[in-house]
């Protein structure tokens, strides 16, 4: 008998700025998820609005800006999608330990590598885009 | 060996969700950029990209045709398809490709396989900075 394959899970990463986003989303699929790259919360609520995907769970950076800011978002999901699990980051350090944790939860129900290397990751990418602006 | 990486920018987020989840799915490596100036600084951050796909019309200073000369100005060799409902084709400027939209994802992955190969192609040295 031919084995089932899992309906996959979505999660929406949030955060303003792109090379935070980019890897922490990677790191999430990895982990086995579908991941939307959401930079404002309005991204996040035309995710959760219009796509046909059944969203498990949010994980977005606690300064997002937008329509909404990171905590009337939390509310704003609470109220329309009461299923969706909402994790805010205030850091990249606790963003990737939330990661860490979701990828525990996920399809794959282990890490792939270590958050903190996530975390690592970012703070180069970071540096090397200061140092090309300089 | 790592998969080719291509970089999307697009600054509708369920377009850009489906256009890169089924790049993704062809075995390529997606980095997604919501605006021109996202996908300058991806390619700012040293992140090896062997192709850009970007949207023309979108919001802030950069759009898709000043983020393909930027990206000609780093990187030469490195291939851009310029994707747009408004522009021709002369219009866009430095592009290697141009697709009008609305446009079939076998539509795109016939143009990048032309462009840059199987997602598992050895990468060329042209598009080195």
């Amino acid at each position: 008998m031919a084995e089932e394959i899992p309906d996959p899970q979505y999660l929406i990463v949030a955060d303003a700025d792109v090379l935070i986003r980019n890897a922490l989303a990677e790191y999430l699929r990895h982990c086995g998820y579908k991941v939307f790259e959401a930079a404002t919360s309005d991204e996040v609520i035309i995710a959760l609005e219009e796509g046909a995907m059944k969203i498990d769970a949010l994980l977005a950076d606690a300064e997002l800006s937008g329509k909404f800011n990171a905590f009337e978002l939390r509310l704003w999901v609470r109220h329309h999608h009461p299923d969706v699990e909402i994790v805010l980051a205030g850091n990249i350090d606790s963003a990737a330990k939330a990661a860490g944790h979701l990828c525990d939860e996920g399809p794959h129900l282990q890490r792939p590598y270590d958050p903190e290397s996530v975390a690592a990751h970012i703070k180069r990418l970071l540096a090397a885009t200061r140092r090309q602006a300089r | 060996m790592d998969a080719q990486t291509i970089l999307v920018v697009e600054d509708e987020i369920l377009i850009r969700f489906i256009l890169a989840d089924s790049l993704r799915d062809m075995g390529y490596q997606v980095l997604e950029a919501g605006d021109g100036a996202e996908g300058f600084d991806i390619l700012s951050s040293g992140q090896a990209v062997d192709l850009i796909v970007t949207d023309v019309r979108m919001p802030g200073e950069v759009d898709g045709l000043e983020l393909t000369r930027r990206s000609k100005l780093l990187a030469p060799g490195r291939p851009v398809i310029v994707c747009s409902a408004h522009l021709l084709r002369s219009e866009a400027f430095h592009a290697d490709e141009f697709l009008a939209k609305p446009y079939s994802i076998d539509a795109l992955a016939e143009v990048i396989a032309r462009l840059i190969g199987d997602p598992w192609q050895k990468r060329s040295q042209t598009h080195s900075t």
